[in-house]
């Protein structure tokens, strides 16, 4: 059962929705801050750029950002008010580099209405009070008393029911406000009021003006000496004040932010909906406005803030592309712009569709998003895995082989970087300029390939070649001893530690050779019965430089095999199964177990525990890391073994609380790797790939990777066919000539690895893409796109016509092979039992895919359903279809075969406006709604009447604070069938603001205690501006508010492991389990994401 | 509306403002329903409508035949099946069996209940009486009269905003508030006390002129009507003064002014209340055949007018307004008329019932009215749903065909 359910963020938000700028952390330091609708990050200027200084989740939606400094202080304080109608007042605490809460409070009301444009906060210029506009028809103040404390709020009646914007304005004796409204007849006008703190009422203001521009939106105040209000228009921008009227006419956009350059309020940036940055001038002779003028400044991402930082540096957030930092020049490029980008802040918001591939058959998710929106449209590929930092990379085709060594025994670098190719062998060295330059080791052979290379003992080298080993002194090059292979037994494979060789020749002899001082010594001969593929005996033992174990893996009986070292006698025999020979074995202890790990050549690597005594192994696991041989590798990090596996999915295999787990690499096919510690390149790798060698960092944990793929148009629906290898989107593209705005509409059918556009089918005009899938039919083992669509009238309501469109991927072209006409958007399409359900308009319609006379195939319909308003969201599960309705909630229907019909089964009477649904199992569903709600119903079967039956059960509610888009199974990280997580199933969710999601539904003891652990935490950690975590996450809706039950908040809980060892202790005590247990169970929840 | 979706979705449109346009877009294209229809069992006028709170799933109606009934409204079907013999019956809607009976002293014209209280119990009972009684459910009996009024009570409404404070509308053409926890009535409507002039200028200016001159215009419209101009000028600036001390007046109360006492909110009985959901206004309708919007809480009259021709005059109305406070639904004689509440302007005229309509009650989950007349019939109005007809997409073991019996209703 999946009522138990672990909410974690696995990607913040990224939508920026406010900034502003100020001397908030200290009186002589400018900051940026932003706000990411439920996170705050405050910057500091520096003349390096940006510098983070904090980065704090709100326990709420932030409506309002501001910065205001109240009479006497020296820095800025942050107001910060969110949707839930409560608010704060934060100051920087220099000392604890912490924000401190000055102020907090509850400012809903039980009367009115919640405004529809948005809640609006603003401060007066001179800090006498605050102005909160948050429901229709009232204006609630909270006034400063002298020392700057706030006092009690009261609310004063706003006639203008319509509120478009309002702004205090400067420079007046009382405190001034301006409010820009639409009346009954829609047209829009401004007005001022005085506020009255003793009568706690309006004054009419000093000035009004009536019928403005239809588009007018948004009011700039404009600072001393001007004191006016600057209106911005859609075709007009006027200037406005108690005596000057300035206007001029402007290309027909819509401004969606500002930000003003100087004091003084004489210039100011606009950025509209197009992402053009424009630069206002207000022409002045001293305090007297003369005029306006406008200039195009050039193209950035379409920004939702403008904040100017300084010396022509702006921060530009957004909430449809990437937020940027960019500088603004005097003189303007090639292009004519005078915009430079000179950083961009990725964003996935908002996240629109998204579908969960795994391309690499690894049991590991991906996530393709469509994110962004308008010309800021693109894919985001997101991929959980460890990154490698690269620092310097060559050109080297064919490598066969690295090894790095050091140029003394006890020396704590290396020196050398051995590289092997099929006919030669290169030696490479860091010289002087740290640079890596090619040199020579004077008693290395290079004219042949090298199979094996070590340190060893007594400042010496071992080379393994197909002839010979070779011992070489380490300082001076010179060979010290050489031993031959018997004629006709070349080498085949060899290993080596500090102290010992062991080697394999053709016809399935081994041999054990010692090193001393200058002398290599034949210890042990052994002929086996088969030809040897692979060995290892690297020590893992007591002694760092001596094994007494050597693992071999065997040709054609396809077999691992254990010898005790030095005389070689076999103590364990395990073979593997399959056909599939062991290409690399390897010998290593993690956290002080012995493991014994061998790679098969068709990517699977096989775990075994180790007895170092007895030799024997047990607990054999088996996991898919790729689909091409494995060469395995040990290295360290933090000084703790971890395995390299190089493949054509690079995996590092390291064991926490004593399991072994596996991460993803974000590198494409690795064919060899090495550590190498070089003193210009500490704690590095060198990794071969295809054509180049590389050297690089390695992240100490893994993190969500994205990579980017601009579209330059809007992706509203993805889905991805295995068969073709194959993505198919439907997108839009705006075409913004200077008379008319219009939309095409496309189906585009995208490669899987290059995302290059393959195929386009260009829908009719007036026709949306609605849905897409990747689908087949019973008796059709083809797999065929399924495209839904719309025909969107401007002078319809709502659609009355639509289209189903069948496709095909055919020479890596999409063709249409059939199309049905439906009578309204087909808002949802899903596979269902080898038919097509769809989802048109307040309908759920089942087709069936006929073979026609002629051989070509047609949608038939075969049944429908109705009794919805609108049948948005779908999701099938057997028989069962989970519909989630735009305000009806989820309704659960059937399927029944004999009649061929699908009826109501059971339905939640909630009045919920879904967003999303998901099946979570068999009786449990999922439901995103409206206002930021996550909740789950339960199918009620043993009920005991037809109306308890007939109802799904409310079981779960929950605040989640995003609004979700979509959900899909799936999971980010590697699910390996024996580790707990991989029990725990999960969904990963997609929202407006970027954020991506998992859901995982927890055993209920888990639950239980992971409960407590929210409940002592929820004591420990004080949300910021003292908002309470508990309300937050409390089901919130126009009806009513109620706890949240049956979610818990991982971001709380896993925020366990950045305590402090003493508030860790706290929880521990007070849960009477040690901190090291609640450590290791936190850990393994964060494993999820 | 696929529009609507992709702009939320994509975070354009905010999800509290998708809902209202989609709500309001729905509240205008009410039209008789296509798809559901209510056989209503009652043999006599039905007066009063209500959609059940919690879910919006049960319908109950009230009828002059002294029978009630609850409708299943989400799957359309009939589900089982107060008043004017002078007594108000408590039904328990689980059992049907009637739980609980007050005797009144005359005929019953309203109840209501307040759909926010928390530690109350209170059915407020508007009757031929001119007192208000409350009847407490928890105990059984009256635990309030509330007098005052100097004729019957036909409209009874509680507050949206506070659980307390209830407002009752009488045949002596007065609307009056009460708080419940103290004695007496603390305001009483004022049709002549408007809003105009409230707030005074910055400027000193000829502020009487200003106002009377445009305190008249609502009057000129209205040729059916005239008032002496002196006399509202003067009660306009009075009203000033309370308005601007509010305070004192609650001060005054239980013993408000004799002169706020006999103020009149209609020329006639007061024949509906209804208070928006958002608690800030108030609508009334008297016999007068006028319509009047109230600020509730300086008890101002809004002066909006509304195109409304006549109104019944001798039964209790009962009237309806969307959630956005956009629409106010009000029974004129055989059609149901909807108006814009801030213009008064008509948007949409429903004509459906044989006889007059008496009540109607709307049901802000489905955006969908229901309208019941003395013609015994409760009808339902809700936005249209697209239904195919074609063979191909209809089946017909699925459920009966849609049959659109708008022949019955055409006039």
């Amino acid at each position: 059962m999946s009522t138990y359910n672990y909410v974690v963020t696995a990607h913040k938000p990224t939508n920026v929705t406010h900034s502003c700028v100020g001397n908030f952390t200290g009186p002589q330091e400018l900051n940026l801050i932003i706000a990411k609708c439920t996170r705050i990050e405050i910057h500091l200027l520096t003349p390096q750029g940006l510098q983070p200084m904090l980065d704090v989740p709100i326990y709420g939606r932030i409506a309002t950002l501001e910065l205001f400094r109240p009479h006497g202080e020296t820095q800025d304080l942050l107001f910060i008010a969110t949707e839930r109608y409560k608010f704060c007042v934060l100051q920087w605490d220099a000392d604890a580099n912490e924000v401190l809460t000055r102020a907090m409070g509850d400012v809903s009301d039980r009367i009115g209405r919640p405004t529809d444009n948005g809640q609006i906060g603003i401060i007066d210029p001179d800090c006498r009070l605050i102005g909160l506009h948050l429901y229709d028809g009232l204006f609630k103040v909270i006034p400063f008393d002298n020392k700057g404390q706030l006092k009690e709020a009261f609310n004063i009646r706003l006639e203008e029911l319509q509120v478009l914007d309002i702004k205090f304005l400067y420079g007046c004796p009382k405190p001034t406000i301006v409010v820009l409204y639409q009346d009954n007849k829609d047209a829009r006008h401004v007005k001022t009021y005085e506020v009255s703190l003793k009568d706690k009422d309006f004054v009419e203001g000093p000035w009004s003006q009536n019928n403005l521009d239809n588009g007018a939106d948004l009011l700039i105040p404009v600072p001393p000496p001007f004191c006016g209000v600057l209106i911005i228009g859609e075709e007009t921008i006027v200037y406005c004040s108690a005596s000057a009227f300035k206007a001029i006419p402007i290309r027909p956009s819509i401004t969606r932010a500002y930000g003003r350059v100087d004091a003084d309020g004489s210039r100011y940036l606009l950025g509209d909906h197009s992402g053009l940055l424009h630069l206002l001038v207000i022409a002045h002779e001293k305090e007297k406005v003369t005029g306006l003028k406008i200039e195009l400044l050039g193209e950035t991402s379409i920004a939702s803030t403008i904040s100017y930082l300084d010396n022509a540096f702006v921060y530009v957030g957004s909430s449809y592309g990437d937020s940027q930092l960019i500088k603004l020049n005097l003189q303007p490029d090639p292009k004519g712009s005078y915009v430079e980008v000179l950083e961009r802040y990725v964003n996935l918001g908002p996240i629109v569709d998204f579908c969960v591939v795994d391309l690499e058959r690894q049991g590991q998710g991906q996530v393709v998003t469509c994110s962004g929106a308008y010309k800021d449209g693109s894919l985001r590929i997101v991929r959980n895995g460890i990154g490698i930092n690269e620092q310097a990379s060559v050109e080297l085709q064919g490598i066969k082989g690295m090894w790095s060594l050091r140029s003394a025994t006890d020396d704590i670098y290396d020196t050398f970087l051995v590289v092997s190719f099929i006919s030669e062998t290169r030696i490479l060295a860091m010289n002087l300029e740290d640079e890596l330059e090619e040199t020579e080791i004077e008693g290395f052979c290079s004219q042949v390939q090298t199979l094996f290379c070590h340190d060893a003992i007594h400042n010496q080298l071992v080379q393994v070649t197909s002839s010979s080993v070779r011992l070489v002194s380490s300082s001076s090059g010179e060979l010290r001893n050489e031993w031959h292979a018997p004629n006709d037994y070349s080498i085949n494979v060899a290993t080596a530690n500090a102290t010992q060789v062991l080697l394999a020749t053709r016809g399935g002899h081994l041999v054990y050779l010692e090193i001393g001082d200058g002398v290599l010594v034949e210890k042990k001969h052994a002929e086996l019965k088969y030809d040897i593929s692979c060995l290892d005996i690297n020590p893992i033992g007591e002694n760092p430089n001596y094994s007494n174990l050597a693992a071999v893996g065997m040709w054609t009986d396809i077999s691992v095999k254990i010898f005790s070292l030095p005389d070689l006698n076999l103590i364990t025999e395990e073979h593997l199964g399959g056909e599939i020979i062991p290409r690399s074995v390897l010998l290593c202890a993690f956290e002080g177990i012995p493991y014994l790990l061998c790679a098969l050549g068709d990517g699977h690597l096989l775990n075994f525990l180790l007895n170092t005594s007895t030799g024997e192994l047990t607990d054999r696991k088996k996991v898919s890391l790729g689909t091409q041989p494995i060469t395995l590798r040990t290295f360290s990090s933090k000084s703790t073994t971890h395995v390299f596996a190089a493949s054509d999915r690079p995996t590092v295999i390291y064991s926490s609380n004593k399991k072994l787990l596996y991460s993803n690499v974000n590198l494409k096919e690795v064919s060899h790797m090495c550590p190498f510690n070089s003193a210009a390149f500490p704690d590095s790798l060198a990794i071969a790939k295809e054509g180049e060698l590389t050297i690089g960092t390695i992240d100490d944990i893994q993190k969500l990777h994205i990579r980017s793929i601009p579209l330059g148009e809007h992706a509203r629906r993805i889905c991805h066919q295995e068969q073709s290898r194959t993505f198919a989107i439907c997108s839009l593209k705006y075409n913004q000539s200077s008379t008319e705005d219009s939309e095409m509409h496309f189906i585009r059918l995208l490669d899987d690895q290059t995302f290059d556009f393959i195929s386009t089918y260009s829908l009719d005009q007036f026709e949306y893409g609605c849905s897409i899938l990747n689908c087949s039919f019973s008796d059709d083992n083809n797999a065929y796109y399924c495209v839904g669509t719309a025909y969107v009238m401007p002078e319809e309501n709502e659609p009355t016509k639509g289209r189903i469109l069948v496709f095909m991927v055919e020479d890596r072209k999409l063709q249409l092979v059939a199309e049905k006409e439906t009578k309204g958007a087909v808002y949802s399409l899903n596979a269902f039992n080898g038919k097509l359900l769809a989802a048109i308009n307040q309908k759920i319609q089942l087709y069936k895919w006929m073979l026609r006379d002629d051989g070509t195939r047609e949608l038939q319909s075969e049944c429908g359903h109705h009794g919805h308003i609108l049948a948005l969201y779908v999701q099938t599960r057997g028989d069962f279809i989970v519909v989630g309705d735009l305000m009806k909630s989820i309704s659960l229907l059937i399927y029944k075969h004999e009649e061929g019909a699908i009826e109501e089964r059971a339905r939640d009477y909630n009045a919920n406006w879904m967003s999303a649904v998901e099946i979570l199992d068999d009786d449990i569903y999922l439901g995103a709604e409206n206002n930021f709600n996550l909740f789950t119903v339960r199918k009620n079967s043993e009920g005991a009447t037809d109306e308890e039956r007939g109802r799904l059960e409310v079981v779960g509610e929950y605040h989640l604070g995003e609004f979700v888009n979509r959900f899909q199974h799936g999971s980010l990280v590697m699910r390996l069938p024996d580790s707990d997580v991989g029990k725990i199933p999960t969904i990963i969710f997609g929202t407006v603001n970027g954020v991506i999601g998992v859901i995982a539904s927890l055993p209920q003891d888990q639950y239980v205690f992971m409960e407590r652990l929210q409940t002592n935490l929820r004591k420990v950690i004080k949300g910021v501006g003292g908002l309470s975590h508990e309300q937050w996450r409390s089901f919130y809706s126009e009806k009513k508010t109620v706890d949240s039950r049956n979610f818990l908040d991982g971001d709380l809980i896993e925020s366990f492991l950045d305590l402090g060892r003493s508030r860790m202790e706290e929880i521990s005590k007070v849960m009477s389990v040690s901190v090291e247990e609640l450590m290791k169970r936190v850990e393994e929840l964060t494993r999820l994401h | 509306m696929w529009k609507e979706i992709g702009d939320r979705q994509s975070g354009k449109l905010r999800p509290n403002s998708f809902i209202s346009r989609i709500r309001s877009n729905r509240a205008s294209s009410l039209q008789l329903s296509n798809h559901k229809e209510i056989v209503s069992p009652h043999r006599g006028a039905i007066n009063s409508l209500q959609v059940d709170l919690t879910e919006g799933r049960y319908l109950l109606s009230g009828a002059s035949d002294a029978s009630l009934a609850v409708y299943d409204i989400q799957h359309a079907t009939d589900y089982e099946g107060g008043s004017f013999d002078h007594h108000i019956n408590v039904w328990d809607t689980n059992t049907s069996q009637v739980v609980m009976d007050f005797k009144m002293p005359g005929k019953v014209y309203r109840t209501g209940m307040s759909s926010l209280a928390t530690s109350h119990m209170l059915i407020a009972a508007a009757t031929e009486d001119v007192q208000v009684r409350l009847c407490d459910m928890a105990s059984g009996a009256f635990s309030h009269t509330l007098s005052g009024h100097r004729d019957g009570v036909m409209a009874v409404e509680w507050s949206a905003c506070s659980e307390w404070v209830l407002m009752t509308g009488g045949c002596d053409g007065a609307i009056r508030f009460w708080d419940i926890r103290r004695a007496g009535c603390f305001s009483v409507l004022d049709q002549s006390h408007s809003q105009l002039g409230r707030r005074p200028p910055l400027l000193e200016r000829s502020t009487t002129k200003v106002t009377t001159s445009r305190s008249f215009t609502p009057g000129q419209t209205s040729s059916s009507k005239t008032r002496p101009p002196q006399k509202k000028a003067t009660s306009s600036s009075a009203s000033k003064h309370s308005g601007s001390s509010r305070k004192q007046k609650q001060r005054l109360h239980p013993g408000l002014l004799s002169s706020q006492d006999r103020a009149t909110a209609h020329y006639g009985a007061v024949i509906g209340l209804k208070a928006t959901e958002d608690g800030m206004y108030l609508l009334s309708a008297g016999s007068d055949s006028r319509l009047r919007l109230w600020d509730i809480e300086s008890g101002c009259n809004t002066l909006v007018h509304f195109e409304i021709t006549r109104l019944q005059t001798t039964k209790a109305i009962q009237l309806a307004v969307t959630q956005d406070s956009a629409l106010v639904f009000v029974p004129c004689m055989t059609s149901l008329k909807a108006f814009d509440l801030w213009s008064g302007k008509t948007s949409m005229t429903l004509q459906g019932h044989y006889e007059h309509v008496n009540c109607c009650c709307y049901n802000a989950y489905d955006q969908e009215l229901f309208t019941g007349g003395n013609d015994r019939q409760i009808l339902i109005w809700s936005p249209p749903k697209l239904i195919s007809q074609d063979v191909d997409e209809w089946d017909g073991r699925t459920g009966k065909p849609p049959a659109l019996d708008e022949d019955n209703w055409s006039d």
